[in-house]
């Protein structure tokens, strides 16, 4: 039974079609686990946060460093230093004291993504890199849990959710590590609002997901120009041949 | 899905004899090898048969590394891979910040 309080705190989400009540509390019994507080994370985590997402876990393994703070809105200049986690953790509970928030101050590894995915009702992939997505990508696959793939760069940003056994993985996609010559955001810079969007949109997911909304991005990549001010939608189909996915 | 404009680009010379038509995008700063081409605009290509994508690249003058993954009618598709005619190519460089 949500107080009177969280009645009006919520009550935006509340009036929403398909959503309710009951929806809410729905929210409030979610389990999401942010993996990555930087660009994505941020704005991702503050709007699972404030929708009242009962149970947030955040991981990372950084500490606030100042060429952060262009993009990364969790944190504030007096956090450069603190473990991403702690300072992360530490505005989301200011938001929303309704919202459980679990710091993981970890990098993830072969050995533990399956332990900390495991209690998690959905997994945002906000990482910075592809060695520790595809660790994520098999730790959900082998646990059946949806994962909200996202990545950005320069002016573009792209997201996909993925749905194990039902639709595409990102190793249906992508298959090796990218080439050390290929572009990085520390080489090419990142526009800050472009992981906003994307991070936003995971977070819309996020919330579809676990309330049975819509159409989620299964088997659609939508990319995003933000020089152009498009989106385009790459539909993708499972590999039969995928090493991750292939077997379910 | 937001467009239907396909621009044509004729790389090199008409092939007399076998060619085929490919449809490619190309996404996320790729487009910066293709003057004339924006982000994620199709535009059509003719090729010999049996080009392969690493051949494809090399026609487009995109260098292999700057490519993470190329599609091929919405699956993943290998550079030793050989086209067939129409097949819808995508182009991505790693978008791999967060
Ligand atoms: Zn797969």
């Amino acid at each position: 039974m949500l107080t009177e309080t969280q009645l009006k705190r919520y009550t935006r989400n509340i009036l929403l079609p398909n959503v309710g009540a009951a929806g809410q509390e729905k929210l409030l019994q979610s389990r999401v686990l942010v993996v990555g507080s930087g660009g994505l994370g941020s704005p991702a985590a503050y709007y699972l946060a404030a929708a009242g997402v009962g149970h947030i876990g955040l991981v990372d393994s950084d500490k606030v460093d100042l060429s952060n703070l262009q993009r990364q809105i969790l944190h504030r200049t007096e956090d450069i230093g603190r473990p991403k986690v702690a300072s992360g953790a530490e505005k989301l509970r200011a938001l929303n004291s309704d919202t459980e928030v679990i710091a993981v101050e970890k990098l993830i590894t072969g050995e533990n993504a399956d332990d900390v995915v495991r209690s998690y009702d959905v997994i945002v992939d906000c990482t910075d890199n592809f060695s520790v997505r595809y660790l994520l990508n098999d730790a959900c696959i082998s646990q059946q849990k949806p994962m909200i793939f996202g990545g950005v760069l320069s002016f573009s940003g792209q997201l996909m959710t993925i749905m194990p056994g039902e639709g595409p993985c990102l190793r249906c996609l992508f298959r090796e590590d990218p080439s050390p010559d290929a572009s990085s955001c520390a080489e090419v810079g990142i526009l800050g609002a472009v992981p906003g969007v994307i991070g936003a949109l995971q977070s819309t997911e996020v919330i579809k997901y676990l309330l049975g909304l819509g159409n989620l991005l299964m088997g659609r990549l939508l990319t995003y120009d933000a020089l152009t001010a498009a989106f385009f939608e790459v539909t993708l189909e499972r590999d039969p041949s995928c090493p991750s996915c292939a077997q379910l | 899905m937001l467009f239907k404009l396909c621009a044509k680009l004729t790389v090199g010379k008409f092939l007399r004899g076998d060619s085929m038509k490919l449809e490619v995008r190309v996404f996320s700063g790729l487009e910066k090898y293709l003057p004339g081409i924006t982000f994620g605009q199709a535009f059509e290509i003719d090729v010999p048969e049996g080009t392969t994508g690493r051949g494809l690249l090399v026609k487009l003058a995109i260098p292999e590394s700057q490519v993470f993954s190329m599609l091929a009618n919405g699956r993943h598709f290998s550079f030793d891979q050989k086209f067939h005619p129409g097949d819808r190519v995508a182009l991505f460089p790693p978008v791999g910040g967060g």
